[in-house]
Formats: structure tokens, sequence, C-alpha cells
């Protein structure tokens, strides 16, 4: 079958690779690239001595979760629905719930989570969990300093996520 | 009315072509073809549609409106329309009425993730709610009653519940109350629903209005795993599907196998699961030296087991209560290969031996399970199917009502069935043979037109569902003959659809008689040297003819007759091996404790009443130490220098379809999911062959013959062992003598001035699983007696008085139930209560006996801290 012209593609090429020509453009090349590091060197740098000094996250970085109250009665808000277990793709969360005593109520609503653990070594830090809880009772934290010694170190409770965290990361300021 | 074969026709569903039985409803030819529509308050099961919630319209094309698609049967040509739009904005209006009122607490609802409303408001419904006002309130969740918990306010009355106390299990107590938008669930008078099937409703509730407490916010479907499995606490076998989560089960299903259990479970399979995880559990193995019990290492259990069983060699017997074929298999080889001995029984008394099961197996005059359905006659006789194997009271409620089935009910206590039967026949305690022989004989000379009788000859497809108790004690023999007289003059064997079921006591008594766990009878129900049966092995005991015992499964101080007398022949027993699930008094005594699985751990099979073999499956993880058992069995038999082979479970499978000649090639495949029935294989001709396994055996002396002379006693049996068999109902070789008493029907006891005939009965919640299931204790029954309101006036008594019933040296205390409709002259105890056990008093052989009231006698009671036995002993 004959190819008709209206179908050509025409690629342009580059000059040919050797030659005069071509080691006066790598010359050139090499030259505008050095002016990018030399102005780059009378500048402040980016680098941050960690720990002494921590990077700045946004407003919205997916750290260590934290679980809420209510700050009116105190009462958790998390009740134990286990929807973030459904929804959490690297399967990190366990939660066992149990029917709330009336008398002495954990959560708002018939039951609560008896049982709440984050293996935070599996945690892909996705915020999908974030997305499912329909009472906005986990959030993602700032926290981004978690290395530990120990792997089960790394399974937090339920009032380790409850627990007011030591904010350690700094929030990036507007427009930095 | 005998089951008929349907038309197939064709019609176009979406465009689809679909191929249907003439007569099923649209949407079951729907999902056929792989069209769904969404349902809410059909449920097949419930029996006929009621197209409450219109849930399921769908456009039919020549009729005008929109059809229920629950409550219309297909037509040959019929061309219908799911998805169109006037469908889809009539689904969507239902959804949002049924969304008016529901609370959406989607997150804090136990139903979540499995919920009939979540996925058809997503898959169906418009994605807003108008709704603005006020929703209606109710006070939540409140009990129902001990189980269940109703939220009123998810409650989208649909009508199920209601439709399953009412229709179903026909107990009647659940009722819509109020009218309109103030209409909501609720028993008379706020009583609590007690009814020994209210664990369905949690399963039929497509919200979560109705929640069972014993599994409420355990778990959520993403949680758990299920696994299939079958019921092993009582006769009917359900089907069921264990929720496991964390490796132990959290809760009990249904698992649906019509031609089981109708897709139903009783209460006490549903909620006894707690049992497998109460304190009262044997763990792991335990050796007692000095008077202490010591937890033990397997090897060194196994050793000390072994040793006492070998020491005492054929002087060992066995009794086994709550196994597997394949257990049971394992043990019979134990001793009869390795140990000489034939002394084992897996029965409460001299019930159906050998000879008489085989005559009862006979496949021509077997019926299957849902036969019942179909029959034009049901009798019952001898049973009461709601303490002694639930799902068949359903079943029959079911033929009753949807079939117009006639139902005939003939016992000796009144049972729950009565109610809805065309004929009722009472007779005394122990009666029942002379009753059987008299409808026999009537049957057979043909000339009744009244009464069973007429009925039976009136009816084409009869169903006689009997329980073992009614073959059991003096008389059994000819109760044996007169049932299979009677099926042969009601010409049982020629019917499709027809024939007898035989309800054994223990939840696989007919696989383990199959399997030759019977005194005088090895695997393939083969006749072998009779040996001792249940109460010989207690006087063996006692007397120290027999050396050592293995109790596989029972508790004999509670389940058998003469408690005291176990009591005392425990005690002389040499060595005492126990295999429990659970610590009881029996155990206490034992040398050597072995634990058992429960159902949710074993692998193994078993044999449903109506011959259907099924496969009881792992699926929590084993507590402690606990062991599979049939490993532990082969273990020993090793140990014992009887090697088995066998190193896996479906070896165990292959071992015992080997040894039963008609279970031959049965395999785990085959079995599958369902169960089969081995009448329905090819090899169930193989019924009466005797057992290859027999070449084996080493047969045991019989009860009488010297004892300790072992080696001389077996070749006068060896003749015996081996001679061929003719067949099915062809005589025993000593069928009459040694055990089974010989049988007259006339020589029941009669009662002297003062005295009353005892019955005693089982009760399904007089069970040690039902004690250790905190849910179910409210359940346990105290003492009662029941006798009939012309005694009860001779005797001074009303219901509510505490007396006591005495025989010879044994009384108990029970309070009095009169009750109508009791025979006179007789009075009833139940069997194995924790306190005052019936079996105390009950007739040696578990039969009927005398008995006299007094005053109650004054007991110290030792109070235990819940579950165990309650001490009952006289102060
Ligand atoms: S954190 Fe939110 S999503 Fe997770 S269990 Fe608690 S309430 Fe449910
Ligand atoms: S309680 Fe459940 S099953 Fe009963 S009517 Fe309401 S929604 Fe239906
Ligand atoms: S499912 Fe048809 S009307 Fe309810």
């Amino acid at each position: 079958m004959s190819v008709r012209p209206e179908e050509i593609t025409v690629v342009p090429r580059g000059p040919e690779p050797g030659g005069k020509g071509g080691a006066y453009r790598a010359f050139g090349e090499t030259l505008r690239g050095l002016r990018t590091t030399m102005s780059q060197m009378f500048t402040k740098p980016v680098t941050i001595q960690y720990p002494e000094e921590k990077t700045p996250v946004y407003p919205r970085f997916r750290g260590r979760h934290r679980l809420h109250r209510f700050e009116d009665t105190g009462l958790e808000k998390c009740v134990g629905c286990s929807l973030c277990a459904a929804a959490c793709p690297a399967q990190c969360i366990r939660v066992v719930a149990a029917e709330n005593d009336p008398e002495n109520r954990v959560s708002a609503g018939e039951r609560y989570a008896a049982v709440y653990e984050i293996n935070l070594a599996r945690c892909i830090f996705c915020g999908y969990c974030e997305l499912a809880c329909p009472f906005d009772a986990i959030t993602m934290g700032h926290d981004y300093e978690m290395a530990d010694y120990n792997r089960s170190d790394l399974i937090f409770t339920k009032e380790m996520l409850l627990a007011e965290p030591i904010e350690r990361a700094p929030l990036r300021r507007e427009g930095e | 009315m005998p089951r008929t074969q349907p038309n197939r026709i064709t019609l176009t569903i979406d465009g689809r072509e679909i191929e249907a039985d003439e007569g099923t409803m649209l949407v079951d030819a729907a999902r056929e073809g792989d069209v769904e529509i969404p349902v809410f308050c059909y449920e097949p099961k419930l029996g006929e549609p009621v197209g409450a919630c219109r849930m399921c319209l769908v456009e039919i094309e020549g009729i005008p409106k929109l059809q229920t698609s629950c409550s219309t049967p297909v037509r040959d040509g019929m061309v219908v329309h799911t998805r169109t739009d006037q469908v889809k904005e009539a689904q969507e209006s239902v959804v949002e009425f049924l969304l008016v009122n529901h609370p959406l607490d989607c997150p804090v609802c136990d139903k979540g993730g499995e919920c009939p409303l979540q996925d058809i408001s997503m898959g169906w419904g418009p994605d807003r709610n108008r709704m603005v006002d006020q929703k209606r309130h109710f006070e939540k969740p409140v009990p129902l009653s001990p189980l269940v918990a109703i939220d009123r306010e998810r409650c989208i009355l649909c009508y199920r519940c209601v439709r399953f106390s009412q229709e179903v299990s026909e107990d009647e107590q659940l009722q819509l109350l109020e009218r309109g938008d103030a209409t909501f669930v609720g028993t008379f008078d706020d009583r609590p629903y007690i009814a020994p099937f209210q664990g369905n409703i949690t399963e039929l509730c497509p919200v979560g209005a109705l929640t069972s407490y014993t599994y409420r916010f355990r778990a959520r479907p993403w949680d758990i795993e299920q696994g299939g499995s079958v019921c092993t606490l009582c006769p009917s076998q359900c089907n069921v599907s264990f929720t496991v989560r964390d490796e132990q089960v959290a809760r009990v299903l249904a698992r649906d196998n019509p031609e089981v259990d109708d897709g139903w479970l009783c209460d006490k399979g549903r909620y006894a699961f707690q049992a497998m995880y109460a304190d009262d559990r044997v763990l792991g193995p335990e050796v007692t030296s000095d008077g202490h019990s010591t937890p033990a290492s397997w090897q060194e259990a196994e050793e000390t087991a072994a040793e006492g069983l070998a020491s005492a060699g054929s002087r060992t017997a066995i009794l086994v209560g709550d196994a597997s074929n394949e257990e049971g298999y394992l043990l019979q080889r134990i001793l009869r290969q390795a140990l000489g001995s034939g002394d084992i029984d897996s029965r409460r008394g001299p019930g159906v031996d050998g000879d008489a099961a085989l005559k009862l197996a006979d496949p021509a005059i077997s019926a299957q399970t849902s036969d019942i359905d179909t029959a034009d006659l049901v009798i019952v006789v001898g049973t009461d199917p709601i303490q002694s194997a639930p799902s068949f009271d359903l079943r029959v409620r079911k033929a009753v009502r949807r079939n117009g089935t006639a139902l005939a009910v003939a016992s000796d206590r009144p049972g729950a069935l009565e109610g809805g039967a065309t004929e009722v026949v009472r007779f005394p305690p122990g009666g029942a043979p002379a009753f059987l022989e008299e409808l026999a004989g009537k049957v057979k000379r043909g000339r009744a037109k009244t009464g069973l009788a007429g009925l039976i000859a009136d009816s084409e497809q009869t169903v006689i569902v009997w329980g073992e108790r009614i073959v059991q004690g003096a008389g059994g023999r000819a109760a044996v003959e007169a049932l299979v007289e009677l099926s042969e003059a009601a010409g049982l064997a020629d019917q499709e659809g027809s024939g007898l079921i035989g309800i054994p006591d223990n939840a696989n008594g007919r696989g383990l008689r199959e399997v030759g766990c019977l005194p005088d009878a090895g695997p393939g129900l083969s006749p072998t040297g009779p040996g001792r049966d249940a109460g010989a092995i207690r006087e063996g005991l006692e007397s120290g003819e027999l050396e050592a015992v293995v109790l596989f499964g029972v508790d004999p101080i509670r389940d058998l007759p003469d408690p005291e007398g176990w009591r005392r022949a425990l005690e002389a027993a040499g060595h005492v091996v126990a295999f429990s699930l659970a610590r009881n008094e029996s155990t206490e005594f034992a040398d050597v404790l072995l634990p058992l699985e429960s159902h949710a751990e074993k692998d193994g099979t078993v044999t449903h009443p109506d011959g259907r073999i099924q496969r009881v499956r792992p699926s929590a993880r084993r507590p402690g130490e606990v062991r599979p058992v049939w490993q532990v069995l082969t273990e020993l038999a090793a140990m014992l220098g009887s090697s088995t082979g066998i190193t896996s479970t479906p070896e165990a499978l292959e071992a015992v379809a080997s040894a039963v000649p008609f279970y031959a090639g049965l395999t785990d495949s085959e079995i599958g999911g369902r169960g089969v029935r081995w009448q329905e294989r090819p090899a169930a001709k193989d019924l009466g062959t005797p057992s290859p396994d027999l070449t084996l055996y080493a047969t045991a002396p019989g009860p009488f013959s010297p004892l300790g002379s072992g080696a001389a006693g077996l070749e006068a049996d060896e003749a015996s062992v081996l001679e061929p068999a003719s067949g099915v109902g062809r005589s025993h070789t000593d069928s009459s003598g040694g055990t089974t008493p010989p049988s007259s029907v006339s020589d029941l006891p009669t009662p002297k001035d003062g005295q009353l005939l005892l019955g005693t009965y089982p009760n399904l919640w007089a069970d040690q699983v039902v004690e250790s299931s905190p849910a179910l204790r409210f359940l346990v029954p105290a003492q009662r007696l029941e006798i009939s309101g012309p005694d009860a006036t001779r005797l001074g008594l009303s219901t509510g008085d505490e007396v006591s019933v005495r025989s010879g040296e044994e009384s108990v205390n029970a309070r009095v139930a009169v009750r109508a409709a009791m025979p006179e002259g007789a009075c009833f105890l139940i069997e194995g209560t924790p306190a005052d056990n019936g079996n105390r008093v009950a007739g040696e052989d578990g039969g009927p006996t005398l008995v006299e009231i007094g005053p109650p006698e004054v007991r110290l009671e030792l109070v235990t801290s819940g579950g165990g036995p309650e001490g009952d002993e006289a102060a």
C-alpha cells in the first residue's frame, strides 16, 4: 500500500554531532550551566541543620495521625466504626469496638473504639483514613519524626494517638 | 404430594433470553439470568411472597402498571424491563421513602458493611434525601430478648421478623404494634421474646434494627472471615458458617442447605459457640499423679494413656459421645485391633443394636429430610424435635403450613408439634413398642378408615420421624421390628419420598453406629462378637471385670442413666482416659485428660440422621495446646502397636470409607459443602457386606465369658466374625443374647398406689455448653416434674410446688408443672440438668421406672460460681 504525502510527518533533526560546530556548542552549553552554579554559590544555602533545625511542613502535610476528642464534652470523636480500617490500603489500622456504658461514656455514639491501633511501620500516609472517617475523629498530623528502635514501638495505640503530640515540626509560613 | 418436574420456559429480561422453571418468581428467574432486581421483603425461606416493600418493581410489557417481581410468577414469552426510566423512578422513590424515617447512623450501626439497605440505597437509591422534618424517635437500643437488641428507629417495617415468628417458628410472639408511622415491632406487653429460634431474626433483618448481643460491635465485615462447617450440638447437624475474627469464632450464621436445615439455626447452635472460649474448656493434656492433675506434654500424656490401656488390654472399654466419624472409627479400631476388646458404646441405653441399625438403614425405607416438605403424612413418634433436633421441628411445621401435610404425633410426653397435628396419640412412658406393634398390625390388616392407620392408608407419601428413645430399654427390639413392619405395611419402600428418619440421641449417633461404635457391630454395621453396652461397661468397671475406660466426648455422670453408679464405676476404674471439650464431673476421675476440638476447629465428617455425610471443617484456631484429635488417636494406636498408617485428614476419611462398605470411595470433594447421602451413592448396595476391617480385629470376649483369658474367647468368636452376611435383614449372630434384653411389650412396670411411671426426656438446654455460654445461661432449665391434672389433684400438688421424686435409693427435687394432655399415671423429668439430674432416678437402661413423689429433700447446695455443674449431693 502506497503512502500518501499528507500522511508523512517530517521529524526535524538537529545538526550532526561531531565537527567544529559541535565542539563550540558543547562549550557554550557548559558555560551556560556554570552560570547557574556560580549564581547559586552566593545565595543562602537550603540545607537545614537537621535535627537541630526542622523542615517546616505545609498545613496539609500528612504526618503521623491524631485522634480527636470533642472540645466541649471531652468524649472521643471516634465511634469505632472501622471505616478507616476498611479504607486503609496498607491494612495497618485495627479497630475493636465495644458498646458504650451510658453511665460512663467514652464516645458520643452507641459504640466506641476499645482498641484502636495504627501500625506506623506499614502506614503509607495516604490519608485515606482521614477521608473515610465520618466523624473527623482521625486526622493526619504534622509529626514526621517516627523512627524508633523497635518495630513493635511503631504500633501506636489509641492513648498515644489521642495524646496531645509534642509539636516538633514547624509549619511553613504563608507563601514560603 | 409428589415432587413434580416443572416445565422450562423462556422469557426476556432486559433484552436477555432467560430460561426458567415455570412458576418461579420473576426475581429468581432474573437472578438466574444474571439480572439483579433489588428486594427487601422477599425471602423465599419465609414462605409465600407478601409484596410489602415495593422495592422490586419492574415493567412487564403488556401490563400498564409496574409489577412487583417478587410475587409475579414467570410466564412463557414474558418481556420484562428492569432499567427503564419508569422503573428507576419507582425504585428511587421507594428507597427515599424507606429512608424517610431511617436514622442513617451507619457508622455506629452494627449492620454497616453487610446491610442490604446500604447496598440498595447505593445501587438503586437517589443520591440525596429531601426529608427535612423530624424523623420518628424511639428509645433505643432496647432488649427485645436477652439475646437480641432492637433499634426501632432503624426498622424499615419489612415484616420479615414478624413473619418468621408467626409463620416459621410459629411462636407468634412478635407483632407489629400501633399504626402508620408509629408502627413498631414488639411483643405483647413488652415481654421478652423467648423462643428457641429467635436468633434467626437477626439474620433476617435487612437493616440493623435487630442485633445479637453476642456480636454487637464485635467486628465489621472486613475484619472477619467466614468458614463453613456443620453444627454438631444436636443431631440436626445444621450447616453453619462461622464468623471468625482474630482466629476466634465471633458469630455463627446459618448456611442455607435446603436438604438439611432450610437455612435456620436454633439458638443453641447460634450462641453456644461461647462455650469454646469458656473457662472450663480443657486447653491441654493433663496427667494425674498422686491425686493431683498437672499439665503434661502431649508425649507424656499419650504415653501414660497408652501404658494404662496396654496393661488393661482387653479389659478396656470405650464410651463415645460427641465424635466425628473418623474419631469414632479410630476409637473402635484401637479397642478392637490393638486392645482386643469389643466393649464400646455410643448410645444411652441398649437401643438400636447392629442388627436393628442394619434393618433400619435399608435405603428403600429411608427418607431424606426434604421429603418431609412434600409428604402427605408425617408421623413423629417418640420424640419432640424441639428438644432433640430443633430444625426438624421447623421442617415439620413448614410442611403442615405450606403443603397441607397431615401430621400425626405419637409420644409419651406432650410435645411442641401437637398444636398443628391432625392426630395425637399418647402412650405411657415405654409404651412406644406396643403402640407401634398395634399400629403396624392395623395398617397391615388395612381395614382402618379412621385414626392414624386410616391416615396412613390414605396417604401416598409418608415420612416417619422416630426418636431413638422408643427402641430403648425393654421392648426395644419389638419396637424395631414393629417399625420395619410398619414401613412395609405402609409401603414406604415402594413410594418415592417416603420412609423413616431416626433421630439418634447423640449429635452424630448415626455416624458413630455406622463406623462401628456399637458393642455388637464393627464398621459398616458388620456384626462382631457381642461386647458390653454402656450399662454393662458401668457394671464391669464397678465389679472390677473391666480395668480401664476411655471416655470420649461424654460425661457419663451427667449424660447417662444411673449417675451414682457411674461415679462408683469411674472411682473403681484402674485407668480412666478422658477426652473432653470441657471439664466436668467425669473428667475429675481422669488419669489422663486430653482436650477435644470444638466443631469450629475439627476436620472430619459426620452423618446426618438421614444418612447425609457432611464435613465439619476447621475455621478457628485451636486454643491452647489443643491438637487435631485424629492425630492423637493415630499416635495412641501406634503406641499400642497397631499403626494405622493415617497421616492426614483425607487419609482418615479414606480409612473410614474403606472400612465401611457403604461409604466406599467417599472423598472430601464428593462430600463438598452440601454433603452427600450415602443411600444415593452406588456403594449403598454394599449395605450388609461385612467390613474388610474385620479381619484386622481380634474380637473381644463377650461380656459373660471368663475375662483375662483373652485369647480363649477370641478363637471362639472368630467364626462368627468372618461369617459372610447374607444381606440386609439377616438375623444377627447374637442379637438377643447378652446385652440386649429379650423384649416383650407387656413387661412395662405397673404403678402401685401413689406411684407414678417416670419417663425422662432430653432438654435442648440441659447441656454443659449452654451453661458455659454466658448468653444462654438464662435458658438453663431447673428440674421440673411434669404431671397430669388428675394425678396432681390426687397427690394434692399444683404447679410450682417443690417435691422430691424418689426411685429406690435415689431422689431428686423438682418443681411441679401440671400439664394438660399428659398421660395419666405418668410423669416426666429432664435428663442432665445441672442440679437434680433426672438421670439419677431414671430406669437402669434409661427406660421408664416407677417413682414416688414426696416432700422436697433438704439439701445443702454447693454454691459454685456460674458455669460448671452445681453440686447436687444430698446433705
Ligand atoms: S477514626 Fe473515624 S473512621 Fe476510624 S473507626 Fe473511628 S470514627 Fe470510624
Ligand atoms: S425489625 Fe428488621 S426484620 Fe423486623 S420489620 Fe424491622 S426491618 Fe424488618
Ligand atoms: S421484594 Fe417485592 S415487594 Fe418487597
